[in-house]
């Protein structure tokens, strides 16, 4: 737990994950058509989409919540289609965090441990690093109800974390929370993103959430990839008009969301 | 999420045993009209008028008892009424008492020689169709409060607010913000309690004289004549108001989440109302006191009104005629009716409300369908269908009746609680490396733990004064000590059955009571910090 960098290979980027051709269909709804992208090491992706594009879908599938019809999930280079959710050494993060009320802070974030055979002491003392990790420490002892709405998706974060994975998948966690809570807990996020080391994926239907977060974006439309790109280069080069129209309010929300921040910075 | 092959296999032994316990027996009383000329039957006159008396008394009653329920409602959620946990309380006693004890307490009440109608020199006679919608009023507006009341309580006040701006008129305001709102749980509240009356046999057998309504000729038909065939005739026709207030319930039933309350009524100072609303629970209140007023001096007089001597005698009779072994059978049944009704309806809504699938609608449909069958029709199919079997003739059989009987308010009961649970425990669980078995332990279970309580106090209770399912199944070993209170009044032995009455009564309070306290502590414990979790950390 304690060491998750990954930074000695100084080549080429490796892809973390490969989706590769990926269709999904519930009845004779077809959620996800031919859906096929790699994630790098320790990148920040965001699935960008409005409601009922599949992304939700997509997500459960990387996880193996869900079933693909057809196509393959790899993770570094291993094929994990097959691979139960627990061992693909990912963490999925939900919309509302789905913490146990009937447990404490610390057991929130401890009781996998324990149910996956960890020592009672060694799991008490991994869950206490966590909790410190994400600034919990005091609060290890409350119900998650007793908890603001970020500090509830930190400990949704932690009780992941706990299990050493990867990779997480956050799915759309901001949408539960107010703006002035959505903007503090982005930079959190990031921070934790980075002290952690892990690859994210975050699916989200907020444009500039995706944008103010992402190193890449991947725009979804009706089960179908528009276009995966930078932040900047989705507004420069638009793929479509779909994407273009999807992205456009952003131009102008990107100029305002930039002057609290030039402000504060001077 | 896949479905594992266990809970595929799991849902099919479920469906098997609803099968087992509630299809085929109705099948086999079904099958037992083939012997039957049911034209015949239903076509004689004694029917078509049963039919009409049950009809007749039922919808009246059923309207009373609204307008009553309605009224106790408004007084306990929008009025300065004083003392409003107690009344609640008081309200829903005649929920604790077996329907034939309400009629046995008109007819010591108001029979030939009974308290008031010696005390208040009364004419005219208790017995028939006023008796019998007094009695059934009686035990059945508790039912309709505790719906009624429980809308009223989460109804949001900020239409009637914005109404107060607009200066639209209260009358208005009534017909325009609360029938509505009030429109689908008083269709609930109509159904449920026409059901609960017209399927009734304790009050009619008790005080209809010759008012004969279509349950007590089904009771005669069985009890009396051992006429099987006539029996399951009229148990089908019994079925059929029923299923219609089953599907009209169904129809009519809320999908959506109760929506919290946005602001709660600020109540302003109104003496005239607060007046009208205390006259009223009084009035109530003594309705539901003096029968058991009544009981307690019938119990401890050696015999009203001729003897008024102070005695423990009654009740030593009523020992002496094995009240003891009736009342261990019915602590057994109904604790065993409670712990098994609990875990096997908890196992079914949880198929039923976390996962998908054809067999989870199925196993939902068979949960909820024994609402809508009479306890009397469900005791005749079990006895047609497990005669001859080795259940038949024990305590077993009774047990499983009355969890049948009573299956569907508890199921719906943790249906709703597992339903309203976070959807994504189980997929966190599987993405953490924890079994589903181990998320129910650990999570869903302990977080239902005060519907449970709510559950086993709902299936003892009712286990505990039911007369209809057990009626024909019991025998003189098995019997539960609420049958004793018809075989007490068929005997004249009134001192005997208002004891027994009492005993219930005094029972079901008891376990009410201890159930109050168990759930005030689990509330108090789910507020505090954690103290114990059992997790064994295996290494």
């Amino acid at each position: 737990m304690e060491s998750v960098d990954k930074d000695g290979a100084a080549g080429a980027p490796i892809d973390k994950l490969v989706v590769s051709g990926i269709s999904k269909s519930f009845g004779s709804d077809g959620v996800l058509d031919d859906i096929s992208f790699g994630v790098l090491d320790g990148e920040f992706l965001s699935i960008l989409g409005a409601s009922g594009c599949g992304k939700t879908t997509l997500l459960r599938i990387i996880i193996g919540l869900e079933f693909q019809d057809t196509g393959s999930i790899f993770k570094d280079g291993v094929d994990i289609s097959r691979t139960p959710p627990s061992k693909r050494g990912m963490g999925i993060v939900f919309q509302n965090y789905a913490l146990f009320e009937n447990m404490t802070v610390l057991r929130n974030v401890e009781y996998a441990l324990l149910r996956n055979h960890v020592a009672r002491d060694e799991a008490r003392r991994r869950a206490t690093v966590l909790l410190e990790r994400v600034g919990l420490t005091e609060h290890a002892d409350k119900r998650p109800h007793a908890l603001s709405g970020g500090q509830q998706q930190r400990v949704a974060i932690a009780r992941t974390l706990a299990m050493n994975p990867d990779m997480i998948l956050l799915d759309e966690p901001m949408s539960a929370l107010d703006v002035d809570t959505r903007l503090a807990l982005r930079g959190e996020l990031k921070a934790i993103q980075r002290e952690f080391g892990t690859t994210v994926i975050y699916v989200t239907h907020d444009q500039e959430e995706a944008f103010a977060l992402s190193d890449r974006i991947m725009v979804m439309y009706r089960g179908v990839i528009q276009q995966l790109d930078t932040p900047d280069a989705l507004i420069d080069h638009p793929a479509n008009e779909y994407v273009r129209s999807f992205v456009a309010d952003n131009i102008q929300i990107k100029i305002d969301s930039l002057l609290p921040y030039a402000r504060s910075d001077s | 999420m896949r479905r594992t092959p266990f809970s595929t296999l799991t849902k099919l032994v479920l469906l098997a045993f609803f099968l087992v316990a509630v299809v085929l027996p109705l099948a086999r009383m079904l099958a037992n009209l083939g012997d039957t000329d049911g034209i015949a039957i239903i076509s004689s006159p004694r029917f078509a008028k049963a039919l009409t008396n049950s009809l007749l008394v039922s919808l009246t009653a059923t309207l009373i008892s609204l307008a009553i329920a309605s009224l106790l409602a408004w007084a306990v959620t929008r009025t300065g009424l004083p003392g409003k946990r107690i009344w609640p309380i008081l309200f829903t006693l005649p929920m604790l008492i077996p329907s034939i004890s309400h009629g046995m307490g008109l007819v010591v009440l108001f029979g030939a020689n009974g308290f008031l109608t010696n005390l208040l020199h009364l004419g005219g006679s208790i017995y028939g169709f006023g008796g019998i919608v007094t009695g059934s009023v009686l035990y059945s507006f508790p039912v309709a409060f505790l719906m009624i009341s429980d809308v009223l309580r989460y109804e949001d006040a900020t239409p009637y607010e914005a109404a107060d701006v607009l200066g639209i008129p209260k009358l208005r305001q009534f017909t325009a913000i609360t029938l509505p709102y009030l429109r689908k749980p008083m269709i609930a509240a109509v159904f449920t309690v026409f059901t609960l009356i017209v399927t009734d046999y304790g009050v009619p057998l008790m005080i209809g004289g010759q008012c004969i309504t279509l349950p007590v000729m089904m009771y005669q038909d069985v009890v009396g004549l051992l006429d099987f065939g006539k029996g399951s005739v009229i148990g089908l026709v019994l079925l059929v108001p029923a299923l219609i207030a089953f599907v009209i319930d169904l129809i009519n039933r809320d999908r959506g989440n109760a929506g919290f309350v946005l602001k709660a009524f600020a109540l302003r100072r109104n003496l005239r109302r607060d007046i009208f609303a205390v006259l009223v629970s009084v009035l109530v209140g003594l309705f539901v006191l003096l029968p058991i007023g009544a009981f307690v001096v019938l119990t401890f007089v050696s015999h009203y009104p001729n003897d008024l001597t102070l005695t423990l005698g009654n009740i030593s009779r009523a020992f002496g005629m094995k009240a003891g072994t009736y009342l261990l059978n019915s602590l057994i049944i109904a604790t065993a009716v409670a712990l098994i009704g609990c875990t096997v309806s908890f196992v079914v809504a949880y198929f039923t409300a976390r996962t998908r699938g054809r067999l989870s609608r199925t196993l939902h449909l068979f949960s909820i369908v024994s609402l809508a069958i009479p306890g009397l029709v469900l005791g005749l199919s079990f006895v047609l269908f497990f005669k001859g079997t080795l259940l038949y003739g024990t305590l077993a059989i009774l047990v499983l009746a009355n969890m049948m009987h009573f299956f569907s308010s508890p199921y719906l009961m943790i249906y709703n609680t597992l339903g309203k649970l976070n959807a994504n425990f189980e997929a966190v669980g599987a993405s953490l490396g924890v079994s589903r078995a181990a998320i129910v332990r650990d999570v869903l279970l302990p977080q239902s733990r005060l519907t449970l309580v709510e559950m086993f106090t709902y299936f003892f209770v009712n286990s505990m004064m039911t007369i209809s399912a057990v009626s024909f199944l019991a025998n003189s070993a098995t019997r539960p000590i609420s049958l004793m209170i018809p075989s007490f009044e068929a005997t004249m032995m009134l001192e005997c059955a208002a004891f027994v009455s009492l005993l219930i009564l005094a029972v079901n309070l008891a376990l009410s009571g201890i159930m109050g306290i168990v759930k005030k502590v689990m509330a108090e414990g789910a507020r505090a910090p954690e103290r114990t979790l059992r997790l064994e950390a295996s290494t």
